[in-house]
């Protein structure tokens, strides 16, 4: 049994604190170290940067690559556009569409092996609906290794196993981290001149259909923390209607891979073995037909593979089976299918936040400001629609560049009366629970609030169900006094629980406000059926007043710089395979039914 | 026989404030270490654990699942310099 420090406090003094060792935090640190070769750049981490975040067993290929020659930083910024029904602040996601590439070169010399072709040149595949962005990495594997062993050559200070529960705020600027080890219980202080959060999705928000609290898509430990930090500290959060929901493996929970196989022959089928839409890519269209199509007579839904060569299975197989979630291997032979042999069931994944996805995050612009000063954000948690995991990179970046040049012009100063308070109050909070070691465990009260997240907030959404949710929700804030542990590791657990309670109010109220159906399914009102431009070409974001009450407001789309065509804003919804409609052409009659026949 | 519905409230303001009570029960875990090739003193698959869910097991001084909280990740099998772990798919997903 560890010993319990919960008594005893750290302060460390540094020049910029992230928080999240993942790929954008990862990424963040290692880049303000080699600009600050001198300076203090600490990596606080609530696992070990050595396996964290979303890509702990590595990636199996960037999602989003704007390779010259493929495509131009102007198409990728349309078609994400396009994919997101417009509401999307292009200045972000053109800054990300410029920089990515030297990302990847960057990634080439740290010695990430991307798949080249003869030519020696990058191998980009098509999975989105229009342009060619999909770089595959097929030994990935190695991805996370090759980040922590740059972070161990540039001497970047890494803190493990240190959660964080709350920013440190003097006169609305962030200038610190608070938290606690989630091993020996003690209190951390973290002051800062400025903080990059990168904590990932909000990964642990609905209830998968199994039931197992941490069979989720996303690496279980992305809780929230950054979304719930963030507002906290009185930060702008957006898009957090626009709910993360994937086609995934039924079950196992991860993704079947449908970006890996499309581009070996691979695709979506229903029961019947039929194609049903046109494209693969993750979008929230594409998720409503496939809502519809597994809730229909013709469901389940199933990636179908079975139709491929032996050895192309096998490469698939040495893809699938080693990197991002290998164990899905095991899953099938345990039920004794194989790719070869069967199809692989499908269903819908539980809802989550997450922008790498989807579009929820934290309200940031091209330069991963938030909207307080001292506080940046990169990867799953920040508001860069669809940015995936190079857009993690490519952020992370951003971020330490633009926190450097802000630590030029501010100091970090004394620890002040008002940092004083917020510290003893927070301390108070978090150890509240471990006064309680008879009271509620930790795991049924996330259970409960997962699964109100499942009963009244998971699409299609209505306004009387999530009102009546959303007293649930309020009454599980009120719960928490009953919450109890014994550990500094249910501690946390207890503590994810609130940020798990916090998404989901945000989720909520954020969904109750856009009176209109946007994103497919993942804003799918059924009271508001229809796309409602003329009200809700808008940005809906979500804050926390002065008097603690979550606050919704309406932000403008800025104009574009790369501009749409209506028809082209609308080509997501065009993405169900339409029944073939016999053509009567001009001639014979009988050349018209030889032609049908054939 | 007192009166039903006041029984009722009265048991509902009780149970209000009455304390907690706890059970425990056994859990099938996905975590599997072979005691006999988990090298006493190492913790490399401790420390890969996003979850942190394995500890050294106070019975053995080995590496055991202490929390019922997996992601089947893998990251303990594959880090293991011994190959003592083996990774199952939680039960309620197999």
């Amino acid at each position: 049994m560890t010993q319990d420090r919960h008594n005893d406090v750290t302060i460390t003094e540094v020049d910029v604190v992230v928080v999240g060792g993942g790929s954008a935090g990862s990424t963040a640190a290692i880049y303000a170290q080699q600009a600050l070769p001198r300076g203090r750049v600490l990596l606080l981490e609530k696992a070990n940067v050595k396996r964290s975040g979303a890509i702990a067993i590595g990636m199996d290929g960037l999602n989003n690559a704007v390779i010259p020659g493929h495509a131009t930083p102007e198409q990728y910024v349309k078609e994400i556009t396009m994919a997101n029904d417009g509401i999307v602040n292009q200045k972000a996601l053109l800054a990300y569409a410029e920089n990515s590439y030297s990302m990847i070169e960057e990634l080439d010399r740290w010695g990430v092996k991307f798949q080249k072709n003869e030519t020696g040149e990058f191998d980009v595949k098509k999975v989105h609906h229009n342009g060619n962005y999909v770089l595959p990495m097929p030994e990935g594997y190695d991805l996370k290794r090759i980040l922590y062993r740059k972070i161990k050559q540039c001497g970047v200070r890494v803190v493990n196993r240190v959660m964080a529960t709350r920013l440190l705020v003097e006169r609305g600027r962030v200038v610190g981290v608070l938290g606690f080890d989630t091993r020996d219980g003690h209190f951390e202080v973290i002051r800062a001149k400025s903080v990059i959060l990168c904590c990932g999705a909000s990964g642990r928000l609905g209830l998968p259909a199994s039931g197992y609290l941490y069979g989720t898509y996303e690496n279980p430990s992305n809780a929230g923390d950054g979304y719930s930090l963030a507002y906290h500290a009185g930060a702008e959060l957006t898009g957090i209607e626009c709910f993360q929901i994937n086609p995934l493996i039924k079950d196992y929970n991860g993704p079947a891979c449908a970006y890996v196989t499309g581009p070996f022959g691979g695709h979506t089928v229903n029961a019947h073995g039929h194609r049903f839409i046109e494209s693969d890519y993750w979008s929230g269209h594409m998720m409503l037909e496939f809502y519809r199509e597994l809730h229909s007579e013709n469901g389940p839904v199933y990636l179908k593979l079975d139709h491929l060569a032996p050895e192309t299975l096998l490469e698939i197989e040495r893809v699938l089976h080693r990197t991002e979630r290998p164990s899905r291997g095991r899953f099938h032979e345990g039920r004794g299918q194989g790719y070869a042999t069967d199809r692989v069931e499908m269903h819908i994944s539980e809802i989550g936040l997450c922008s790498g996805h989807s579009a929820s995050g934290v309200w940031v612009n091209e330069r991963g400001e938030t909207t307080l000063p001292g506080l940046y954000t990169a990867g799953d948690m920040a508001c860069v629609p669809h940015n995936y995991l190079l857009g993690a990179l490519t952020y992370g970046k951003i971020c330490a560049e633009q926190a450097l040049a802000y630590n030029g012009e501010v100091s970090l100063g004394e620890l002040s009366g008002e940092q004083s308070d917020q510290i003893d109050a927070e301390k108070q909070r978090i150890f509240a629970p471990l006064s309680r070691p008879n009271g509620v465990p930790h795991h049924q009260y996330e259970y409960k609030v997962r699964r109100l997240v499942n009963d009244y907030l998971q699409p299609p959404k209505a306004g009387h169900r999530m009102q009546a949710g959303l007293g649930h929700l309020m009454r599980a804030e009120q719960e928490l006094a009953e919450v109890g542990a014994t550990t500094p590791h249910e501690l946390m657990r207890v503590v994810e629980g609130q940020f798990i309670r916090d998404c989901a109010e945000m989720a909520a109220r954020a969904s109750l406000y856009r009176t209109e159906s946007r994103w497919g399914l993942y804003h799918y009102r059924q009271d508001y059926p229809a796309q409602d431009d003329a009200n809700w070409f808008v940005h809906v974001n979500v804050k926390k007043s002065e008097s603690g009450e979550m606050e919704l407001l309406k932000r403008p789309v800025a104009p574009y710089l790369v501009p749409l065509r209506a028809d082209e804003l609308s080509s997501y919804h065009r993405l169900r395979i339409q029944p073939k409609t016999e053509v009567v052409a001009p001639g014979p009659a009988g050349a018209v039914a030889q032609a049908v026949s054939a | 026989m007192s009166d039903l519905p006041d029984r009722e409230h009265q048991k509902a303001v009780q149970a209000r404030v009455v304390g907690p009570a706890q059970a425990s029960r056994r859990f099938d875990v996905p975590v599997v270490v072979d005691v006999a090739q988990c090298i006493q003193g190492c913790r490399v698959c401790i420390e890969s654990c996003p979850v942190d869910c394995l500890s050294i097991s106070p019975e053995t001084g080995k590496a055991h699942m202490e929390h019922d909280e997996c992601w089947y990740c893998l990251a303990c099998e594959i880090d293991c310099p011994k190959d003592a772990i083996t990774v199952k798919i939680p039960f309620l997903l197999r």
